[in-house]
């Protein structure tokens, strides 16, 4: 009979074998584990030719897999938090260590000192860029010596923007738009400033994020 | 002038919320708070999960996430790489969560001590699961406590052996022996459902 040298019926077998914990062909649970988190390198004979190393190799790996997904249904199942929790986080927060350096202002009253911080021009410089659309404006830098009047400043920016916006146009628009805003509102002397964009945004109904990517 | 008019029909203002964590950490890192709330946003409930896989009750897992959040701004500028913010998150949490337990079990809680599991252990509810994610929450849930945190800082956070002996102030050996047991635990019980 020709049927009786289909490998289905061993296979079958093997299937349907519970799970063994504690005879493992010498090996045990604890080595499985490691030989897993090494991704089977270097092979070991003696594990990859036991069934029931192969067996517990297999549920050690599913069990791996469905911990990592159990968080993430866990996280996504969750009712939204209520608007207090979040609140609770930003309240508790300090802005102070933001502040940076003082920069400073002059007045035609000799008496007066006037400074702005660093923290506030960064509010200002991120304003006038998102402003531009089609870009959000990451983080930004200002180098040089802020804090002594007249010395050289150059502002580094990192954006990213939107899918299918002209990088070139955005970018020049966003320097135009940082150095008009700095113009007005402080005395710095604005030597360069330089847009790196380091991401591309999609809109909300693409299919974004990287994530499916292979 | 055919850039200039072009730019008159201004595109639209990306939302913060759609923002690379790059871009969210750039900008936090500078001040804005905004930003901030959006990582919490996004965050967080994944790292409500997580507290509540260390801590084994809800009842402490809002103060140890708002910690965490707390600590992450305060030394979000030593996060050398933006786009690995997730991680990172997930360890300060982790890190939070272990310090109530240590905490805890200084104080002598009962729950803290490595209970043995009785070896008929599966209740009939794992088996009703609607899926396998289901089962192995419910089957976590039924594993000592010491066993279920080995098992969440190696298999969920990625920790090591020796770290998570620091962590949880055991010898590395005693880890080695709570993470073997979890794992025949949960594969035993893990087998029934299936």
């Amino acid at each position: 009979m020709t049927f009786s040298d289909e490998p289905i019926v061993p296979r079958r077998v093997e299937d349907t074998q519970p799970v063994e914990t504690d005879d493992l062909d010498g090996h045990t649970i604890e080595e499985l584990s490691d030989y897993l988190d090494r991704n089977c390198l270097p092979a070991i004979a003696s594990i990859d030719e036991s069934p029931a190393c192969q067996i517990a190799l297999e549920a050690l790996g599913r069990l791996r897999a469905i911990s990592l997904g159990m968080l993430e249904a866990e996280a996504l199942a969750e009712a939204p938090r209520d608007e207090s929790w979040i609140s609770g986080i930003i309240n508790s927060i300090g802005l102070d260590a933001r502040a940076g350096r003082n920069i400073p202002v002059q007045h035609p009253s000799p008496t007066a000192h006037l400074t702005i911080t660093e923290g506030a021009v960064r509010g200002m410089i991120r304003a006038a860029g998102d402003a531009v659309g089609g870009v959000l404006v990451g983080s930004c830098r200002l180098t040089g010596d802020v804090t002594v009047p007249g010395e050289p400043i150059s502002v580094d920016v990192e954006v990213s923007v939107l899918w299918g916006t002209r990088i070139t146009e955005v970018a020049d628009a966003v320097r135009k738009a940082i150095y008009t805003e700095l113009l007005k509102h402080t005395e710095l002397t604005v030597s360069g400033i330089n847009v790196t964009v380091h991401d591309v945004l999609f809109h909300r109904d693409e299919p974004n994020d990287g994530i499916e990517l292979p | 002038m055919k850039g200039v008019s072009e730019l008159a029909a201004q595109p639209p203002r990306p939302s913060l919320d759609t923002a690379d964590d790059r871009t969210l950490v750039g900008r936090a890192i500078d001040g804005d708070i905004r930003s901030f709330e959006v990582l919490v946003r996004r965050y967080g409930p994944l790292m409500r999960a997580y507290a509540t896989r260390v801590l084994g009750s809800t009842d402490e897992t809002d103060d140890v996430v708002q910690e965490a959040f707390i600590t992450a701004w305060q030394r979000l500028d030593e996060l050398q790489d933006a786009s690995v913010v997730k991680s990172w998150l997930m360890r300060i949490v982790s890190h939070k969560g272990i310090d109530r337990v240590r905490a805890r079990r200084e104080h002598g809680d009962l729950d803290t001590i490595d209970l043995p599991v009785p070896d008929h252990a599966t209740p009939p509810r794992i088996a009703e699961a609607h899926s396998q994610q289901e089962a192995l929450s419910q089957a976590l849930s039924g594993l000592p406590e010491q066993q279920r945190q080995c098992w969440v800082l190696k298999e969920v956070a990625g920790y090591s052996y020796d770290e998570i002996a620091e962590q949880l102030q055991l010898p590395a050996s005693t880890v080695r022996g709570l993470l073997s047991r979890a794992r025949k635990n949960l594969m035993t019980e893990m087998e029934a459902w299936r």
